[in-house]
């Protein structure tokens, strides 16, 4: 970054110049992002780490194309996501994003293997809904409705639905808020699978620093800019973490 | 204010739209409400007061003549409080410029200001003066309708001479309330009037010196007026005396009764149907908004509130939507209150016809909305005052959703996920999705049931002289005549066939039950006449005994076989018994029917005329009317076209105004329930809906999810709505059937066809407004919350 012209290197996912978000409220103004320039490697795990309040979601929330800066240019590779329409941008979301929340907003009247399938339906080159789950060790469970699943279960499914159209990057937002350490764990080892077998760039939202030795780099953010920028030579297996 | 209260403002303006759709429907149903009551309290309490202050008599008599010392001799007997004798007078009026017949029934009146019953209510002028033999008093209505004022002139053919009649007089009487020709069904105002002239004048115009033709008593308070009548009848035979009746017998009273009992029937049916709809609406907006708030009603509780303090803080939601359906229901009720008494006071021949504003009313119509909402609220505020704080503060279990026997369906028709999302929550809430058709059905049903009204009338109307008229003019004999006065008519030139027809007024028993009716017949090889029945077939007079319309057999209770006896009113009163062959379904008139050998056998005596059926060559209409103008036998000529359009207009002006209000407010509710019905799915859906976008789903794709639920609902509705429909169609036919009309069921595949294309169009506009709301579905904020 730091002035260099970016929209050119080939090996970025993300690239961001001066991204603002201002909610205006009536009277008042949150500024929850204050310019913020970043740039995210293909195939990179990073994490967001952060206060409460200090903007992670909501840049999040802007880089999978669920809302949009005040002011600032994004690209996601060669497209500037800041100059597409709402269509245009359901497309790139369903194109490239998976997200995974942290209430797993599964839809409570499809089994999971259907909930995975709502994704695969208007993908371009999903897996099968049971590969899927497969990959997130459910396939057993593939015809239980949400009611029927735990939480750590859902979430899986989640993950699930998220990866099965191999997204070009995986958006999670405390994936494991709601879910204790064991649960928490193998979560985190499917989207470290999915990571590593398909390549996927990953970004993790979380206040757990525990979880943070997995990724590549970690962004501190504070007051809604980028205060530091640390690099892990060697990342973890969450097969190592717990808390 | 206090936090609770503040909740409930912003809960109101959030859901706003909502409110307002269920105040409307409410509005609706009390608006119904405070119209049927209001304007049959006002024409209740009308009748009520112009009866008493211009003293409508109790027991009517025509006789053909008698002297008037006959007066005192009635007066005498046991139980009259009053007895006056008057003379009544059809005469023909020649109004320069117009061919068409005009009639008057003159009346006499005391020139001396004795008369006192059925007195005239003078709007302008003065009664007719001693030693003025042309002074009239003319009924409003006819003067309005045509043109006549104080000092206009009239020439009238009376008894055979023709005089000129002064008015100086405008004003109505309480007998003349509803003033209908002979041989009309509905009142001509131009072409019929009410005239009133000196006692000494009419007498003289007559050749009735100190002799009378009507009576008319009032009877002391607790007197029996069968015993009454008994009496009268007896001291009035030899006079030709056709029979005393009571209030309940006299033409202008029955009609007017008629009408306000169709009147309370309507307000006994149309507004409980309203209110039940708006109820099922409050029902399913609140236990929605309930279960909605479970966590923070758990929380509320939680703090300390109690489960009293949140009912009634749920409670008070309904209250404010059913306040404002009050205060709109009460404005739109008023209105076309107002409008519809406009609409009688024309129609009726009152002096005054206000409408009334009965606090009862209105307090009545609180009642009922504050009740239905209330009602509708309390399932959803019970479920919130029983929720334990604990377990309304976790979120209520994830429904759990299984596969189905509609789920098979899917499977089987192939369903995509999103197909099977709509498919699941309409079968996962079996109970909310049966009361959404249940509501958009009813709407339906009620928009069809009132709708239905317009076809009704059309095909009365249809049936009733398209089908069983075919004359163009009905000749009315002053008395019965001969072949003789048929050949005259025969052979005016431009008549083309000419029917004699008879009808003699009778009095039919049958156990305890009587009815003053008269009993018609025709040439058996008639072209000009018949009667059709409900089918719509012809059915022919029958060669022996009697055949009643439906209306007249349940008055009497007969059925086929039952031996009716038939006295005849008028000249002789001689008594038979005829068998009842055949019950008709009529739709207009409570009447009797005998072939012609029949009737000469009650009447004993030859068929004579009193009436002849013309048909004619239109080019010599106007010749034809004014040689009949000069015939002194002619009592009155009826057109049939006229009598078709006058029909049609009072059909449009008094039925379909109250029905058309209804179609109004029905359309109204078919919005409420739809629109209520889509912003619950939504609301019920919106966390769902927003996934769906956040997976990379287009709005118009997430859309269809929601639209294809509420159009696979309304779908569903439709069928029920018709079924709903028919079932209130018959329902209200069968109480707005008077003496005078009874409707057929004849709904048109377009009425269905309205109600229905309402109902989708309904649905149509909340899809669009809906889908707008699908387009600016936060993501971000949906997903913050818990679901
Ligand atoms: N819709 C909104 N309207 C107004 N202010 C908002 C809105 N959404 C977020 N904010 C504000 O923006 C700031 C950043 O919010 P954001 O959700 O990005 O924080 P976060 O870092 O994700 O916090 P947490 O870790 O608690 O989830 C906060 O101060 C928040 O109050
Ligand atoms: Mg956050």
């Amino acid at each position: 970054m730091n002035g260099k012209d970016v929209a050119l290197d080939e090996s970025l996912a993300f690239r961001g110049e001066g991204l603002e978000k201002v909610y205006q409220t009536g009277e008042t103004s949150v500024r929850a992002l204050r310019g913020v320039d970043l740039a995210i490697p293909l195939g990179e795990m990073l994490v967001l780490l952060g206060p409460s309040g200090s903007g992670k979601s909501t840049l999040l929330n802007i880089i999978g194309g669920l809302d949009r800066p005040t002011s600032g240019r994004l690209f996601y590779r060669d497209t500037e996501l800041t100059a597409l329409d709402d269509r245009e941008l359901t497309r790139f979301r369903r194109a490239q994003i998976g997200f995974i929340f942290q209430f797993y907003n599964l839809i409570p009247s499809l089994t999971a293997e259907e909930n995975v399938r709502l994704v695969t339906d208007i993908a371009n080159n999903p897996m099968e809904p049971r590969d899927a789950l497969e990959l997130v060790g459910l396939a057993d469970r593939c015809d239980h409705y949400p009611a029927q699943l735990s939480g750590g279960e859902q979430q899986r499914v989640a993950v699930a639905r998220a990866i099965a159209k191999r997204p070009g990057v995986l958006l999670c937002d405390e994936p494991t808020g709601a879910l204790d350490s064991s649960t928490g764990v193998r979560v985190l080892e499917t989207l470290e699978r999915a990571h590593a077998e398909l390549g996927t760039t990953v970004v993790i939202i979380t206040h757990n620093v525990g979880i943070a030795v997995m990724a590549h780099r970690i962004l501190h953010f504070r007051d809604g800019q980028i205060a530091r920028v640390e690099t892990n030579e060697h990342p973890v297996e969450p097969r190592q973490i717990s808390w | 204010m206090k936090a609770l209260d503040l909740k409930l403002a912003r809960d109101l303006w959030r859901m706003r739209g909502q409110a307002l759709a269920i105040a409307l429907v409410l509005a609706a149903a009390t608006a119904t409400f405070v119209l049927s009551v209001g304007v049959h309290g006002s024409l209740v309490a009308t009748r009520d007061a112009y009866y008493a202050r211009s003293h409508f008599a109790d027991v009517f008599a025509t006789l053909k003549r008698a002297p008037r010392s006959i007066v005192a001799r009635i007066a005498d007997i046991p139980g009259v409080q009053r007895a006056e004798g008057n003379i009544i007078q059809y005469a023909t009026l020649d109004f320069p410029g117009r061919e068409e017949p005009i009639r008057a029934l003159i009346n006499s009146v005391d020139e001396f200001g004795r008369s006192r019953l059925n007195a005239i209510t003078l709007r302008k002028g003065i009664l007719p003066r001693p030693e003025h033999a042309s002074d009239v008093v003319v009924d409003e209505n006819f003067a309005k309708a045509n043109g006549l004022g104080l000092g206009s002139t009239v020439a009238a053919q009376i008894y055979g001479r023709r005089q000129t009649l002064v008015i100086v007089g405008i004003g109505m009487a309480p007998n003349y309330v509803y003033a209908l020709a002979p041989g009309d069904l509905v009142p001509d105002e131009r072409r019929f009037g009410i005239f009133w002239m000196g006692r000494k004048a009419l007498e003289a115009a007559t050749d009735r010196r100190e002799a009378i033709n009507t009576l008319s008593l009032t009877l002391d308070r607790g007197a029996s007026q069968a015993e009454v009548i008994r009496k009268v009848d007896s001291i009035l035979a030899p006079y030709g005396g056709t029979g005393a009746y009571g209030r309940e017998d006299h033409l202008s009273n029955a009609f007017l009764d008629s009408e306000l009992k169709q009147l309370s029937a309507m307000t006994r049916i149309i507004p409980p149907i309203f209110l039940l709809v708006s109820t099922f609406l409050v029902y399913i907006v609140l236990g929605r908004m309930i279960r909605t708030e479970r966590e923070q009603i758990g929380l509320i509780k939680a703090f300390g509130y109690s489960g009293w303090a949140i009912g009634w803080h749920y409670l008070k939601f309904a209250l404010a939507v059913a306040l404002l359906a009050i205060v709109l229901g009460s404005l739109a009720g008023i209105w076309m209150g107002q409008a519809m008494t406009r609409l009688y006071a024309e129609y009726y021949r009152f002096p005054f016809l206000t409408y009334r504003l009965s606090p009862p009313v209105f307090l009545a119509a609180g009642a009922l909305a504050i009740g239905a909402a209330a009602l509708g609220a309390l399932g959803g505020v019970r479920s919130a005052m029983a929720l334990q704080p604990a377990v309304a503060m976790s979120p209520p279990p994830p429904p759990v959703y299984r596969a189905g026997t509609v789920e098979r369906l899917g499977q089987l028709a192939g369903f995509s996920a999103l197909g099977h999302m709509i498919v699941r929550h309409v079968a996962r809430w079996p109970g909310r999705s049966a009361i959404t058709v249940l509501g958009v059905g009813l709407s339906m049903g009620l928009l069809f049931a009132t709708m239905q009204f317009v076809d009704a009338s059309k095909a009365m109307l249809d049936q009733f002289f398209a089908r069983s008229q075919h004359q163009d003019l009905t000749v009315t004999f002053t008395e019965a005549r001969n072949e003789h006065a048929i050949h005259a008519l025969a052979q005016i030139p431009g008549v083309l066939r000419v029917e004699a027809s008879r009808t003699i007024p009778v009095m039919l028993r049958l156990g305890a039950r009587s009815k003053r009716t008269a009993i018609e017949s025709a040439d058996p090889a008639s072209q000009l006449t018949a009667r059709i029945d409900g089918t719509g077939q012809e059915v022919a007079l029958p060669p022996a005994g009697l055949m009643l319309s439906r209306q007249l057999a349940d008055q009497l209770r007969a059925k086929i076989g039952d031996p009716i006896e038939v006295e005849l009113l008028g000249g002789r009163r001689t008594r038979s018994v005829q068998q009842l062959v055949r019950i008709v379904d009529e739709v207009v008139g409570a009447r009797a029917y005998a072939g012609q050998g029949t009737l000469e056998r009650i009447a004993r005596d030859a068929a004579p005329a009193d009436a002849v059926l013309l048909r004619i060559d239109p080019q010599a209409r106007t010749r034809i009317l004014t040689r009949l103008k000069d015939m002194p036998v002619v009592l009155g000529v009826t057109e049939r076209q006229a009598a078709l359009e006058k029909f049609t207009e009072v059909i449009d002006s008094n039925i379909l105004t109250m029905i058309s209000f209804y179609i109004a407010f029905a359309a109204a509710i078919a919005v409420g329930v739809v629109y209520n019905s889509a912003r619950i799915l939504f609301s019920e859906r919106a966390h769902e809906l927003a996934t769906l976008r956040v997976l990379g789903y287009l709005n118009s794709e997430v859309a269809i999810v929601l639209l294809g639920e509420i159009a696979l609902l309304v779908v569903l509705a439709l069928p029920l709505g018709c079924m709903l429909g028919y079932a209130m169609a018959q329902l209200m036919i069968a109480m707005f059937s008077s003496d005078l009309f009874r409707l057929p069921y004849a709904a048109t595949r377009a009425s269905y066809g309205f109600a229905a294309v309402v109902v989708l169009s309904a649905a149509l506009a909340t899809a669009l407004l809906v889908a707008r709301r699908v387009m600016k579905l936060d993501m971000v904020r949906v997903l913050k919350a818990r679901e």
